[in-house]
């Protein structure tokens, strides 16, 4: 990391400018700050918590003065000190940059930046003028000395404001913006903010796994704000009303120099990535092995969780409006190549087929494949065929699923839909160690599945080609290893057979080895997992790129967005400009990041009460035998009181360097 | 469990505010955006701040009293001189937008912002951004105005339209200096949700929200010679108006009224609960009819804001609407037909001008309904707070006046039916008098009817009234959230109903949007204006409306009987759809996200 020259984090003061760091020196640590921009050294870093200078010719005006416009541009300017306080010290600041001012003037710029952090409503407030106030306190020589030369030294800042729950999702979602919005009683607005990153709003609001409640910073005072509810309200709430979400002129006129993209796949990734580029004025034609658009949203998600006409209307139905093509049964391997697409003129490829073939068991009698025994996301196939095209699936008898995920939840609650007497779900570790939602889990055990935890699978019992039951061991925890996670082992002797018609296995997914040949040219690692680069989602092969499962491994829809997103960003570039290069924010997310700068903060003032509200859900008895989406939407007062809510954790960082970022870059280009 | 503040050991409930503790100890705590009464605590003027020490923690934390909640072994200081120091910053900072020209502002001062300013001690306005404010978009056909250099963000008004009234027009726009409120979409008042209540103005600490100011062009048509100006009076104004001239609330000022109009140089005082009486006249006589032949629901047409809402928000129910004018606009057409004629007038000379507790009422008066020829049946509608600035601009005192009665022999008597139209359930006793007397030939034994009465959002009760019509379901709902979840219902099958009262303003017209305001609190002296109003029931000697000779008069020599074809063309009215719920245009949006 840079030297340290002098700043203040957490109210501690550093100042080495006259003395060397005295060995031994605990200093603050900031990760991949170094690589930031390679070539255009940092000087300077600004955050919520301090400020921290690595060369001494920056000039602390300028840099905050670039700083507090930034927070003065984003205040809600609902509180008062905030609103007015953010603009009156930029205009200070500027004017002291102009040199129009005397030293008197930092006083007043002082004052207002105590009673911004001490008294403001909300994060932005409480942290935009912190760094300001410890540089006053400490540094107070600095500013009457750039004072006193009037003259600035050329700097650049790289600003980024964020939160808590932006930064832990993985599309980087601006959540306590759209939760104002609707605070702000405008729903509409709330949605086209979260179409800026992807079109799947209505089916994020339903099935998301929800990072960033994990990460809500009201979780310690009174639960996470309901984040996934409110996108859901705001979804279902301005979609009826508008009178077509995505008009025709949004999208750039058509004209004869167009250029083609080929996506690969019709799921969360692909759709997103078709979904940007269309808004730039790209053609595109999607690829789609399936006979409907979702991808693993549509095949993996049963229809009580994510209705199939909800999620239709914001893949293909988006995607067409837009002005796209959609393929159906074309798979890749098969029907189409990735040399096949390059030479029918598409002028990128981006790759997004996912990673969609069940895992099995790996235990006696698996082979030849009885009947009765499938993996679990071939029979979220079959149930998807059954209720998108009416095909029959019959369940009579008893039903064992292996698993503890939400693949395991959904063939648990599928099957339970689809008649069977009893479902058993049989998982090898303890109910605290399910990777699955809890709520998913508590819905299982409301509609009566029969859990076992700590047992496993040994073999299969088949009888005339069919399966009649599973032998199941007893599993037992192992001691604590070095990071203090528990292994299972099984219990020797305690076999024992559970009688059922059906087994699934819901373990784990694996990519579809017979997609890619050795002559497209796509590094793939041991597991047939495509690489690329992380920053750009390049593969091997220029013009192509590739993302969702297909790179991840089965991940979450939220995952596959983010990559549908940011490939279209890299593969916009690269057609204008025949390189990609990396962006600033995703540069200063590794830094926040990798310093832990947004975690662990607790909120130690009291706040007022107020429960999260609860979402509305069908009647346990209304639920068996149909698909009818379980979940419903929260009313309208409900969503103003859970916007409410949000505390609007906003933070903001800069980097000053000397550079703008990426000029270095591409001046030895 | 126990807490300190400045000192003093007190005892507190769980999650109670520091506030709520401080006021329950008579301690103040400086607030501005904060409004008890409507429950609403939005922490955005950040002027309540106090100094909080926690055991074990070293550095004292600056809290906002009204949305923190106390918790043990603290000591709260209110007005240490970091405190002190601090709020005196943040009204100066507070004041950096404000539009300070008082002068021209709707409360002359008298807002809740200078209070504030002089509690801290405010000195010097360092931080003022200029002074050249822009000057307020006005919307001439919008009852109610807002000035957005004058709105300190309390979000008093957002939390009225939204939690309060259920009306929810408003919406929150634009960032740091631009923020505001304005409604949804960026619309104009006509084609917005807003049915001009006018309860925002009513808790708005400053003069942002107010009337729209007509008190000038009645001076102008006063100091008109050619012009006949005829005044009415709105049945609450008589128990809602003294305060401003330091008489006790609640108590009757009708002869102090009648007195100050005179003193102005009205031509004509009329009476609007004349109206009110006639108004049952032609209301009952429609109900029953309905009641007679079974055809469902009737809801009461006397209150503006109720069909405004019923028009923008719920035009499925517009044909359960009674078709009777209000009084208002019954004694606006009455005042320039009958009266014209019965004084030898020409109409075009007379100029019928309101004093009414209401703010919709004018809208009401703006439908091109209501007028005839090209003449509005009434031409101005000043709320109270307009009136008392009109006595203001004319030196009229109005406690020193002695009391004077009505002189006008056509428009001015009124039973003690009339009277209560001003509060809620009023009409319904009022028209169930009536009804009883025209069903049987007799009157209630009780003439006082229990059920009706109360503050309960919605009042439903069976009632007797025997004869051929027997059991008649009613229903009475006053504020606008009743009324909606009692259209609801309606509407969805839910609810059955003979006659229903709607009044907008929770609490009646007595507490309409068009009354004076109080600093700091909403409905201040709803109990004593509503208690007034019965009594002058109680004192009349006559209280039911067919008991009203000069209505009686009317219908003799002028209307023939109630609802005959002349009555129709003079008294009764037709709605509108008006719901509107068009949104802002999606690329507009999108443009305004990615600024």
């Amino acid at each position: 990391m840079s030297q340290l020259v002098y700043g203040v984090w957490e109210g501690k003061p550093y100042d080495f400018r006259s003395a060397p760091i005295p060995a031994g020196t605990e200093l603050p640590r900031l990760e991949d700050l170094d690589d930031f921009d390679p070539g255009n050294p940092v000087k300077a870093f600004i955050a919520d918590r301090g400020f921290l200078v690595f060369d001494a010719s920056v000039s602390l005006i300028g840099a905050f003065q670039q700083y507090i416009s930034r927070a003065a541009e984003s205040s809600c300017g609902k509180c008062t000190p905030c609103r007015a306080g953010t603009a009156q010290i930029r205009d200070q600041l500027e004017s002291l940059e102009r040199g129009e001012s005397f030293p008197v003037r930092l006083n007043d710029i002082g004052e207002i930046a105590r009673i911004l952090a001490t008294s403001s409503l909300c994060g932005l407030g409480q942290t935009c003028a912190r760094a300001l106030l410890d540089a006053l306190t400490h540094f107070r020589d600095v500013f009457e000395r750039e004072i006193a030369l009037a003259k600035a030294p050329s700097q650049h800042s790289t600003l980024y404001m964020t939160a808590p729950c932006i930064e832990a999702c993985p599309a980087k979602l601006d959540v306590p913006k759209y939760i104002d919005c609707i605070k702000d009683g405008r729903p509409d607005y709330a949605l086209r903010t979260i179409l800026e990153k992807y079109p799947l709003a209505a089916s994020c609001g339903r099935v998301c796994v929800r990072f960033c409640e994990s990460a809500c910073r009201r979780q310690t005072v009174d639960g996470a704000v309901g984040i996934k509810m409110l996108k859901r309200f705001v979804a279902d709430q301005a979609y009826p009303l508008a009178e077509g979400v995505f008009p025709k002129n949004l999208t750039p006129p058509a004209n004869a120099n167009k250029k083609r993209v080929a996506v690969v796949g019709a799921g969360p990734a692909g759709v997103t990535c078709a979904y940007h580029l269309l808004l730039n004025g790209v053609a595109v034609e999607v690829f789609e092995a399936q006979q409907t658009s979702g991808g693993m949203a549509s095949v993996g998600i049963p229809s009580y969780r994510l209705p199939k006409d909800v999620l239709k209307a914001e893949t293909e139905g988006v995607i067409k409006r837009l002005g796209g093509k959609v393929h159906y049964g074309k798979r890749l391997g098969q029907d189409i190549s990735v040399d096949g697409l390059l030479a029918r003129g598409f002028d990128s490829v981006f790759l997004a087929f996912g990673c969609s073939k069940g895992g099995m068991l790996g235990i006696q009698n698996e082979t030849p494949t009885p009947k009765g025994y499938s993996s679990g996301i071939d029979f979220l196939l079959d149930v998807h065929k059954h209720v998108e095209c009416g095909e029959p699936v019959s369940l009579e008898g008893e039903v064992v699923v292996v698993g503890g995920g939400n693949v395991a939840m959904d063939c648990v609650r599928s099957a339970l839909r689809l008649g069977a007497k009893k479902v058993h779900l049989v998982y090898r570790r303890t109910r605290e160690d399910m990777p699955a939602d809890h709520e998913e889990i508590e819905a299982c055990e409301k509609e009566g599945v029969v859990m076992h935890f700590l047992c496993n699978p040994s073999r299969l019992v088949v009888e005339n080609g069919r399966v009649i039951g599973v032998d199941l061991v007893q599993m037992r925890q192992t001691d604590a290893d070095e990071e203090g996670r528990r292994n299972v082992e099984a219990i020797a002797g305690t076999e024992a057979m559970l009688a059922c018609t059906h087994v699934f296995a819901a373990i784990g997914q694996q990519i579809d080895r017979r997609s890619l040949a050795l002559e497209d040219g796509i590094r793939v690692d041991r597991k047939g997992i495509i690489a690329v680069n992380p920053e750009t989602l390049e593969t091997s092969r220029p013009g192509v790129f590739a993302g969702g499962d297909c790179v991840l491994g089965a991940l979450t829809l939220i995952h596959a967005m983010d990559h549908g997103s940011r490939a279209a960003a890299a593969i916009c570039q690269y057609l204008e400009e025949g390189r990609v290069s990396p962006d600033p924010e995703s540069r200063m997310q590794a830094v926040l990041a990798n310093s832990h700068l947004l975690e662990g903060e607790v909120i130690s003032i009291p706040q007022r009460l107020r429960l999260r509200a609860s979402v509305p859900e069908l009647e346990v008895e209304q639920r068996v035998g149909n698909f009818d989406e379980v979940e419903l939407a929260i009313s309208k007062g409900e969503a103003y009181h859970e916007a409410e809510r949000c505390l609007r954790c906003y933070r903001l960082y800069s980097v000053v360097t000397a550079e703008p970022f990426g000029a270095v870059a591409q001046a030895t280009l | 469990m126990k807490t300190y503040i400045n000192g003093k050991e007190l005892g507190f409930e769980p999650g109670e505010t520091i506030l709520s503790l401080a006021r329950r100890h008579d301690m103040h705590i400086p607030t501005l955006c904060e409004l008890h009464d409507i429950g609403h605590a939005p922490g955005t003027c950040r002027v309540c701040l106090v100094e909080v020490k926690r055991p074990g923690v070293k550095e004292p934390v600056f809290v906002t009293a009204c949305d923190t909640p106390v918790a043990e072994h603290w000591q709260v200081l209110t007005d240490s001189p970091m405190v002190r120091e601090k709020r005196r910053l943040q009204v100066e900072l507070l004041m950096a937008d404000h539009h300070q020209d008082c002068a021209t502002c709707s409360r002359h001062g008298n807002c809740e912002v200078l209070d504030t300013a002089d509690y801290v001690g405010l000195r010097s306005s360092r931080f003022l951004r200029g002074t050249d404010f822009p000057m307020p978009e006005t919307d001439d056909k919008a009852a109610i105005q807002f000035d957005q250099t004058r709105c300190i963000r309390c979000l008093r008004c957002v939390t009225m339209c939204r939690e309060i009234q259920g009306v929810d027009a408003l919406e929150i726009s634009g960032r740091g200096f631009a923020n505001g409120v304005r409604f949804h979409n960026g619309f104009r008042q006509e084609e917005s949700a807003c049915v001009a209540c006018g309860q925002c103005v009513l808790v708005c600490p400053t003069g942002a929200l107010g009337e729209r100011d007509d008190t000038q062009k009645v001076i102008d048509y006063l100091a008109d010679p050619a012009i006949k100006t005829v005044f009415q009076i709105a049945p609450a104004i008589r128990v809602g108006f003294g305060e401003e001239f330091g008489v006790l609330p609640g108590t009757n000022i009708e002869g102090q009224v009648v007195s100050a109009l005179r003193r102005i140089g009205a031509d004509v005082v009329l009476d609007t609960n004349f109206a009110a009486d006639l108004v049952i006249m032609e209301e009952g006589t429609e109900v029953l009819g309905k009641l007679k032949n079974r055809e469902g629901v009737t809801f009461t047409s006397c209150c503006p804001g109720w069909i405004n809402f019923a028009e923008k928000h719920y035009p499925e129910i517009l044909p359960r609407l009674s078709t009777t004018r209000s009084p208002q606009q019954c004694l606006g057409s009455l005042a320039k037909s009958y009266l014209a004629e019965k004084m030898h007038v020409d109409r075009k000379q007379i100029r019928v001008i309101s004093i009414m507790p209401c703010t919709a009422k004018k809208e009401e008066a703006a439908r091109p309904d209501f007028t005839k020829d090209g003449l509005a049946d009434v031409d101005i509608v000043l709320t109270l707070r307009e009136f008392a600035r009109l006595l203001k601009r004319q030196a009229v005192d109005l406690k020193s006046l002695e009391p004077s009665a009505f002189d006008n022999p056509l428009m001015t008597e009124y039973t003690g039916s009339a009277v209560i139209f001003g509060t809620t359930g009023g009409v319904m006793e009022a028209a169930l008098r009536t009804v009883y007397f025209v069903v049987n030939g007799k009157e209630l034994e009780q003439v006082e009817i229990g059920a009706v009465r109360g503050k309960e959002n919605i009042r439903t009760a069976s009632i007797d009234v025997g004869g051929d019509v027997g059991t008649v379901r009613i229903a009475v709902a006053h504020g606008l959230k009743a009324a909606r979840e009692l259209t609801e219902s309606v509407l969805a099958g839910k609810a059955e109903y003979d006659f229903v009262e709607v009044m907008a303003c929770p609490g009646g017209c007595a507490d309409g949007g068009g009354t004076l305001r109080h600093k700091k609190r909403y409905k201040k002296h709803s109990a004593e204006r509503s208690k007034g109003l019965y009594q002058i029931d109680k004192s009349r000697k006559l209280r039911q409306s067919h008991h009203n000779e000069q209505v009686q008069k009317l219908y003799a020599e002028y209307l023939g009987e109630p609802n005959s074809e002349l009555a129709h063309d003079l008294l009764h009215t037709h709605y509108h759809n008006r719901r509107n719920e068009a949104l802002a245009s999606i690329k507009k949006i999108w443009d305004v996200l990615k600024a």
